[in-house]
Parts: C-alpha cells; sequence; structure tokens
C-alpha cells in the first residue's frame, strides 16, 4: 500500500515536471526567436560554447594520440623478436620527419595566409581553428581568439584561400565562425567578370549556391565569385570561389548557380579574422573589430 | 531524488555522454552527418528505465545540446522530453521481452527528433527545402543516433536491469 501510494506520488510529480519542462523549454525557444544577437541566451549559449572550446581540443589531441597508440602497438608487436637499437633510432627519424612535415605544411598554409593578407592589404588577425560543431545541423568552428583580440560578431574570417565564414559569438579568449556552407549563411556576392549581383548562400548538402541573381545576366563555368560588401556583413572583394554548374539558361529567374569554395573547409586549421580591407583600413583604425556588422 | 546506485550510474552516463558529444562526435561525422549521443543517451535511459525515468535528465540534456550548437536554445530540451516520455510510455505498454521493440522504439524516436528539429529550425527562418533536410540530415543523424543507441542499449540494460529487477520493475531483459 505505502510503496502504491509512493509510485503514484513519483509518477505524479514526473507528469508534473514532464509539462513544467515543456513550458519552460516552450518559453525559452520563444525568448531566443524573439530577443537579438545580443540577447541574454545568446550570450548563455555563446559563454557555454567557449567553455567547451578546449574540451574540443582535446578531442583533436586524442585522435592524434589514439593513432600514435595504436602505430605504437603494432612497431611493438611487430618487433617482438627483433628489437634493436637501429629500430628504435629508425623510429625516431621516422618521428622527427612526420614532426617535421607538419610543421613544413603548417608553414605552408601560414605562407598562404600572409600572401593573402598582403594581397587584399588585410588588417587582421590570425587564429587556430579548436574544435568543431558538437551538433550536426551547424557547421560552425571554433577559433582560439575572442573579444580580448579585437575580434567581434560579423567579421569576416578567411581561410587560405578564400573566405570561409563570419564570426557569429565571440568570449575573451575563442570566437565561433558560422563557415559560408551553413545553411544559416548569406554573402551578398558578385561575379567578377560581369559584376552581377546574387547572393551565396550554403546548404544542408555541403554546397554553395549563388542564388537572386538577375535573369539576364550572364553567367560561366569558371566565374570568379567574390564578396560584394552589400549589406555590410561581409567585407568588399574578397574571393568566395568559382562557378561549377549552373542549373538553368540565362533569362530563367530562378536559376542556381552552384559555386565551389577556393578551400576545402573541412581541412580547415589556420583561419584569419579580417578586420579591415585595402582602402578601409585607415577608417576602421578606431573602432577595429566592430565594422563588420 | 533519492541517491541510488541507478541514479549514480545514470548521472555518470550523463557526464560521460556530454564529453563524448564534445570530443569524439565532431570528429567521426560523416558527409556532415554526426551522432547525437546526448539523444541516443536520453532514449536508452529512457527505454531501460521506463517507470522510472522523468524528464529532467531530457530536460538538462536537451539544454545541453541546444548550449553547445549555434540553433534555438530549447528546441532540443523540449524534443529531448518529449521524445523520451513517448518512448518511456511506448516500452512500458509494447514490451515483449525482446531486443526487437526497444530498438524500434529507438529506430522512431531517433528519427521523429531529428525530423522534427529540422522542422523547427525551418519554421524558425532556415531557408532549406524539407526533402534536403531529410535526406542530408535527419535520415543520416537518426542512422547514426542509432548506432550509438545500440552501443549504449546492452551496456545499460545491464548495468540499470539488476536493481529494477529486483523491484520488480518493469525492464528489458537481452535476449
Amino acid at each position: 500500500m505505502a510503496l502504491q501510494f509512493q509510485q503514484r506520488g513519483s509518477a505524479l510529480v514526473r507528469r508534473v515536471l514532464l509539462v513544467a519542462f515543456l513550458i519552460v523549454s516552450l518559453a525559452l525557444l520563444t525568448t531566443y526567436a524573439r530577443e537579438g544577437e545580443t540577447g541574454p541566451l545568446h550570450g548563455v549559449q555563446s559563454a557555454v560554447s567557449g567553455a567547451f572550446a578546449p574540451l574540443s581540443r582535446a578531442g583533436a589531441a586524442v585522435g592524434s594520440g589514439a593513432a600514435s597508440v595504436g602505430e605504437g602497438v603494432e612497431d611493438l608487436t611487430a618487433n617482438d623478436d627483433t628489437l634493436s637499437g637501429l629500430r628504435d633510432a629508425n623510429a625516431e627519424l621516422v618521428e622527427q620527419l612526420a614532426q617535421a612535415e607538419e610543421y613544413r605544411q603548417e608553414a605552408q598554409r601560414l605562407q598562404g595566409l600572409l600572401d593573402m593578407k598582403d594581397a587584399y592589404d588585410i588588417e587582421g588577425t590570425g587564429a587556430r581553428v579548436i574544435g568543431r560543431s558538437a551538433t550536426a545541423w551547424d557547421q560552425t568552428v571554433a577559433i582560439d581568439k575572442g573579444s580580448a583580440d579585437g575580434v567581434d560578431s560579423g567579421l569576416t574570417v578567411m581561410g587560405p584561400s578564400g573566405v570561409v565564414g563570419q564570426i557569429v559569438a565571440t568570449t575573451e579568449h575563442t570566437s565561433t565562425v558560422r563557415l559560408l556552407t551553413d545553411p544559416q549563411s548569406g554573402a551578398a556576392a558578385l561575379l567578377q567578370s560581369t559584376r552581377a549581383e546574387g547572393v551565396v548562400r550554403g546548404s544542408l548538402e555541403g554546397l554553395l549556391y549563388l542564388e537572386n541573381l538577375d535573369a539576364d545576366a550572364e553567367v560561366q563555368v569558371g566565374d570568379i565569385v567574390v564578396t560584394s560588401g552589400l549589406g555590410g556583413s561581409y567585407k568588399r572583394g574578397l574571393v568566395i570561389g568559382t562557378v561549377v554548374k549552373v542549373d538553368a539558361r540565362q533569362g530563367d529567374a530562378t536559376r542556381r548557380v552552384v559555386v565551389s569554395p577556393t578551400g576545402a573547409v573541412e581541412a580547415l586549421e589556420e583561419v584569419l579574422v579580417v578586420f579591415s580591407v585595402g582602402s578601409d583600413a585607415g577608417a576602421s583604425d578606431g573602432d577595429q573589430g566592430g565594422d563588420g556588422q | 531524488m533519492n541517491v541510488t546506485r541507478e541514479n549514480i550510474i545514470v548521472a555518470v552516463g550523463a557526464v560521460v555522454a556530454v564529453v563524448l558529444q564534445v570530443v569524439v562526435a565532431p570528429s567521426i561525422a560523416l558527409f556532415s552527418a554526426q551522432p547525437n549521443v546526448l539523444l541516443a543517451y536520453v532514449l536508452v535511459v529512457a527505454i531501460v528505465r521506463p517507470l522510472e525515468a522523468g524528464p529532467v535528465l531530457p530536460f538538462v540534456l536537451g539544454l545541453v545540446c541546444d548550449l553547445l550548437g549555434t540553433g534555438p536554445v530549447g528546441g532540443m530540451a523540449f524534443l529531448f522530453v518529449l521524445a523520451s516520455f513517448a518512448a518511456s510510455r511506448a516500452f512500458a505498454v509494447l514490451d515483449n521481452d525482446t531486443v526487437f521493440m526497444p530498438l524500434t522504439i529507438l529506430v522512431a524516436a531517433t528519427f521523429a527528433v531529428e525530423m522534427l528539429y529540422g522542422a523547427l529550425l525551418m519554421a524558425l527562418g532556415l531557408a532549406v527545402n524539407p526533402i534536403d533536410a531529410f535526406l542530408y540530415r535527419a535520415l543520416p543523424c537518426s542512422l547514426y543516433d542509432c548506432v550509438v543507441g545500440l552501443v549504449l542499449y546492452p551496456l545499460f540494460a545491464r548495468l540499470l536491469a539488476a536493481g529494477a529487477q529486483e523491484r520488480e520493475m518493469h525492464t528489458p531483459r537481452l535476449r
């Protein structure tokens, strides 16, 4: 009897909690949808993402560590009978060679970023990618520079070959970059050859689409797509990618153009956060990091 | 809430699930689809403890899931609570002492959550084709979630079943 009463009581509590949590969830959802980018829930989300970013970095280290352990175990079993100093030295050399190759590739990537910085006369700061989105529905990366380094929401982020995304949230020492391939991304863009304007959007399949083009605009496969700077969301004149496919013929108002990003966003390791480009460098010296909106 | 062995296991499992979601899930993404370990864990607990699982764990883990991403806060929390409740009720009613029923419930619940979350994002302004959302996210992600659930289910069925069976609770036995 007493047990039954207890079970009924706890069932009632669970139902009350169920209704309460559903109501709280809906209230949070409504508040989040209505508040701006600077609202308290966005702030909490940004802070939590920043707090978990070092854990993501540990994830990358764990991944490479696991690979090393695997190799180690393999070597250990293979060398069980013929273990010698020479083999140890060889292993050490191989490790050093791998390390040197890692440094060489990193230097190459950083050189690419520097070249691009010089070519566009970019005022900005370099950052390392320290984590990737923990959920499947958004394509974002975390970088190791935050508001303490002058990084602010809205700033354009470039990879070694072109624009890769935009800062959407910052903490003191980390930031979240929404990649161009995210379906929620949108960058005002133009075709470099014809100056036809449109909007580059990401998609769930990971492709970039150039949309809202004039029906009369000429588009050729191979055309370079650059940011137009309209709306102020991205800096002007930065390369996004090249046209690889045109879905419909000229004159069709609903045609979509597939754009291939100039760099592989999946392999991003270092990025450049753009504070200002070329001529607007002087104008934005005073509000570095805040003019990307 | 009483501090019992089962509750401690559930709490520790929740922490491990969060760590796995942050550390491992992004590294094992396939074509932009990655598992939602938190969802799989919540559903497994709901199925393994159908009469004891309350809405606290799904709400907290759903909220964590929302805060880890850039989507609407409260969305996953809402869906986790609903899915957990539906899964536990479905299991309590449909259990036939085989592994088939919990797995069916797991598949249905993960698919429902991924689809509804996509619909929620679209309702809030995500400009994507519903078919794309189904093909490129909901379907692969729910399959991935099920794989994680398949790994977690026997483990937690074994860990949590002992105590529950002693109290004649409705708990699955692996056959």
